[in-house]
Order: structure tokens, then sequence, then C-alpha cells
């Protein structure tokens, strides 16, 4: 049994269809990539994903289907880290990272010894602990997003569901981030599905990669397999070049400048 | 939670007991005299009452708003209850309504907020969801609507200022001509209101962030914003409708109470509640102490001390905030 299972989902806002029948696995120790063009129905995908959003279909988390879960549960077993969480600039990183343990927090808000002990490991794990006492408002991007992770982590989720994490990293951080990931699903088992749209660098660290395209799954699979030339051409409007390094490892992909499928030259 | 609450409780303990000693005769110490030892208590007991109030609903307005200008008046409970006060008097004028002359100023000054909130909230709701940057506009829109219905009575019965009675619900104050009912009553809706807060404290934390985060920490973030706003405008409404609009309080604690004890909800809440508190019976005092020096004809409304301390602090705020945001561009 996966952890997450969801079958033919179908929504739609109003009667524009966003989700035309997509079926997804992920089970864990597994990091899988959602690819796909804006408007593609990644967000929404995963807002459904966690019971946000009503599809039809369905989604089942260790078989349960999802609206079956009470809000508080299903916190304590998926973590969800949005493209721009929402911060107070002022705000210490200590309480941030505090605010993953509210699933777990009893009446009135009281903390128990385990809320602290958890905040403690997640920020001696990701390295956080020189930053708790700072304003999060004053942190760097990089050192931002690993705090939200953190928030994230503190959760103690067997899953975690990621919306676009690497948009304002430059690359080292989300070479960085990439790592923390995968270090995630290999040590924790767990079970890691991210947004990108950054193909490479998902390629580079999923097991396996979703491609969505105006509302359904066109490919699910390993990421020599989704990274066809032809599929990608197709699917985001743009003619692709695909590269195999001759010393191995997974494809490398790239759009043709200045160029869509009709063949146009745009000049400089 | 607790510690802030004891530590905040016993501040307010020493000055509330600094309060009792100033009396609006000129006299200062502590009241020896049975009679008037219990008429301050009750004064002081009262404005420590209503800055409890708003305080606390400030909080939860300014956490389940998303929005740092917020204050317990933002939805209509002020400048509904002003209306319904002012129709009271009218309707009191006139000789023919005994059951409105019975049913006193403050019931319909309390009915007249929560039904203001409750057209704000209604207007505002969609398949019963409620959305923060949809509430502050439709509760702007109502209070100024209140607002010219208000003119337009006070117009239509110029007999009122003559009668002096305008002022009374257009700025707020310690009213002292309230029956023990109503005391208790206020009392009641504020230490019930306040518990239901409290218990929701660690959830009110998760309130600021966005929809989707709140909701994947484990919060029903629909539910907890009808539950918090419902909750604190019953607060707000019942001393609005013993006090009138006194301003600034609700807006002003939270954000000094940020100052001292950071974000936290479950600290925020008590710390502000503690502190509105004794600025309100501070701010009594010193309109008692002012009565003294006879600089005015009588006491003035609390409310006016608190609108001057409120104005500056207000405009420091703005600039705050243009300032950060100036820096972020």
């Amino acid at each position: 049994m996966s952890l997450l299972e969801a079958r033919d989902l179908r929504f739609a806002y109003g009667h524009v269809p966003i989700l035309r029948g997509v079926s997804l696995h992920v089970d864990a120790g597994q990091v899988v990539a959602l690819l796909g063009p804006n408007g593609a129905g990644k967000s929404t995908l995963i807002r459904v994903l966690l019971g946000q959003l009503r599809a039809s279909g369905q989604v089942l988390w260790d078989g349960r289907d999802v609206q079956s879960w009470s809000r508080r549960e299903l916190a304590r077993r998926v973590a969800y880290l949005p493209q721009s969480p929402v911060f107070e600039p002022d705000q210490l990183v200590s309480d941030v990272l505090r605010t993953g343990r509210a699933p777990y927090w009893g009446a009135f808000g009281l903390e128990s010894d385990r809320d602290i002990a958890v905040v403690q490991d997640v920020s001696h794990q990701l390295n956080l602990e020189s930053l708790l006492l700072r304003p999060v408002g004053e942190l760097s991007g990089g050192q931002r997003q690993r705090v939200f992770i953190g928030r994230c982590l503190v959760q103690e989720p067997a899953a975690l569901l990621l919306d676009e994490p690497n948009t304002f990293l430059d690359l080292r951080h989300q070479a960085e981030l990439m790592g923390i990931l995968r270090d995630l699903a290999q040590r924790q088992g767990m079970a890691i599905l991210m947004a990108s749209h950054d193909l490479n660098l998902s390629a580079s660290s999923a097991d396996r990669m979703v491609l969505l395209h105006e509302g359904s799954a066109v490919s699910d699979g390993l990421p020599d397999q989704v990274l066809d030339p032809t599929v990608l051409a197709r699917v985001y409007g743009v003619e692709m070049r695909r590269i195999d390094p001759p010393e191995g490892g997974h494809p490398i992909v790239y759009p043709i400048v200045g160029q869509d499928l009709s063949g146009t030259v745009t000049t400089t | 939670m607790i510690a802030t609450l004891l530590i905040g409780a016993m501040l307010w303990a020493i000055v509330a007991a600094g309060c009792m000693c100033i009396g609006s005769t000129g006299a200062i110490g502590w009241p020896t005299d049975a009679f008037v030892r219990g008429y301050r208590m009750e004064v002081v007991l009262l404005a420590s009452l209503i800055g409890a109030a708003l305080g606390a609903a400030g909080v939860v307005y300014q956490a389940i708003l998303r929005n740092p200008l917020a204050d317990p008046y933002l939805l209509g409970a002020s400048s509904g209850a002003s209306l319904l006060a002012l129709l009271w008097y009218v309707g009191s004028l006139a000789t023919l309504a005994a059951p409105v002359q019975a049913a006193g100023q403050q019931v319909f000054a309390f009915v007249g907020a929560l039904a203001s909130v409750a057209l704000v909230l209604a207007i505002s709701s969609r398949r019963g969801r409620i959305e923060p940057v949809t509430l502050i506009l439709v509760g702007v829109i109502v209070n100024a609507f209140n607002g010219s219905i208000y003119l337009l009575i006070f117009f239509r019965h110029p007999e009122i200022v003559s009668r002096g009675g305008v002022f009374t619900f257009l700025v707020g104050g310690i009213q002292t001509n309230l029956t023990r009912e109503q005391e208790w009553a206020a009392a009641w809706c504020f230490a019930v209101g306040w518990l239901v807060l409290a218990y929701l404290a660690g959830q009110f934390n998760v309130a600021p962030l966005g929809d989707s985060e709140a909701e994947s920490l484990g919060v029903r973030i629909n539910r907890l914003r009808w539950g918090g706003i419902v909750i604190a405008s019953v607060m707000t409404a019942s001393v609005v409708a013993i006090s009138g609009p006194i301003g600034f309080v609700g807006l002003i604690c939270p954000h000094v109470a940020r100052l001292v004890v950071g974000y936290d909800q479950r600290r925020l809440l008590p710390a502000a509640t503690v502190l509105a508190a004794i600025l309100l019976a501070v701010a009594d005092a010193v309109a008692r102490l002012l009565a003294q020096q006879s600089l005015f004809q009588s006491q003035l409304p609390v409310g006016v001390l608190t609108g001057l301390l409120g104005g500056p602090f207000f405009l420091v705020l703005l600039w705050r905030a243009r300032r950060t945001a100036g820096g972020a561009s």
C-alpha cells in the first residue's frame, strides 16, 4: 500500500476544468517531482491531495480517504510548504518553528516536553541553532526556506508536499535544499512530492517524475523516461533539446531560446 | 500563558490600587470612607473590565483579519452601538415609548453593536466562508453608513443638542449610572468569552498564516474565523454597551504587548488584556485628576484621553509600517 494514492481526480473551478482525471501514488522513501507548465494544475492537485479542495475521485493517505481524516490528524502525518509562505518579519525563527507543533498542542495551546524537544532536534538537524533568536525578516532567502522546511519537519510528518520550493533560491541553496529532501527520503523514509519548474534539478534528485498537462498526467516514470523532448515540447509549447551525458547519469533538457513551435525566430 | 497571566494580574492589582487612591474631589490617598471606597472600586473595576475586553478582542481581530490596523470596532460594533443608543435617546424623548424607555440604553447599544457586526458578516460571507479583506471592506462601509444615519437622526432632532446627549454616544466614557445587573452581564460576557479565546489561543497562532498553511497545520481556518469574530464581537458589544466607543485601546494594546512578549498569541492574549485593563484604569484616574485641576467644566470622558494618546500612536505605527514596506521594495 502506498502512503499516498490518488485515483482519477477531477476538479473544476466553476466550469473551468483544472484536473481531468489525475492518478498518482507516492511511496515512503520516495522523492516524486510534479512537473508541468503554469496552469497545468500542480498547485490545485496539491491542495486536493491535502483535502483542502474537494475533487471527485479518491485521495487515500495510508489507505484512508483524505476527507475522513481530521485536520489535526492529517497535519501530524502530512506537512505542506507553499510557494511563498506567509511570515511576520519581526517574528523569531524559534517561534516560527514552534508553530509547526500546533497540531500537537493541547487546549489553551499548552506545550508538552516532547514539543520542545522536537523543535530542538529539528533545529539541530537543519543547522538552524544559530538563527533561533533572529527575526525571520532578517534572514536570506535560503536561510528562510530552511526555517520553513524546519517548521514542516517539526510536524513529524511521514509525507511532505512542497509547491515550487526552489522558486526564490540561488543555485547553491537549490542544491542544498534538494540534498535535504533526498536525505529525508533516504534516511527517514519520508515520502516527498514536490512541484517544480526546474526539469533538470528535479531529474537530479527525484526517484520519479509526473508530468501534468492541462489537468492530466501525461507521463509518470523515471526521469529518463519522462524527459522525452517530443513530449516536453508538446506540453511546454517550446522546442526542447536533450543531452545524455557521456559519463552517464540523468539526461539534461533545455528549451531552444527564441523559437516556438510555429517556427518563428525572434531576434534581439 | 499562565506565567504571563500571573505577572500581568499582579501588575494590574498594583496599578488598580494606585488608581483607587485618586478621587475626583481632589482627595488623594486610600479612601477611608466605605461609601467612597465602594464607589471608586466600582469605577476602577469597570474601567479595567472595559479595557480588558477591548484588548483581548483587539488581539483576536488583528490575528483573524491579518491586519495590524484592525481594532474591535472595525466590523461595526461601535457605530452600531452609538446609533441604537441615539435611537433609544430619541425614543425616550417621545413620551409614548415606555417599553423603549424601560429596555434601557445599554440594551439598545448592545443589540446595535451585535446587529451591526451580524450585518457585516452576512454581507461578506459567501457560502459560509469569510475572507479578511472582504470583511474589512464591508466593515468600513457599514461603519460609514451607520455614521450617516446617526447624523441624519441628529439633524432631524435638533433638540438632542440642547439636552447634551450627543457626545455620550460618540465618545466613550465610564458610565456611573449602571445597574448591578448590567455590570455583571458585561463581566460574564467578558469572562466566558475570554476563556474560550484562551482555549483557542494555540490556533490563533496559525490564523495569520495563509489559509492553506493554516489548514495544513491542523486548523479549520474558516471555523476559527467565525468563532473568533463572534466571540470577540460579543465581548466588544458587551462593553461598548456600558461605555460607548472608547477608542484606540483595542488597537494600541495588542501592539505594545507584542513589543513586550512577541508574536505568540498564547502570551499575547493575556498580555494585551492586562495591559488594556491597566491603560484604561490609569486613563480614567488621569481624567479624575484633571477634573480636580478644574481645567474643564466637568470630568473628561476617558475616550477623549485614549483618543489623544491613540492618534499619535497610530501615526507612528503607520510610519513604521511604511518604512518596513519601503525597505522591502
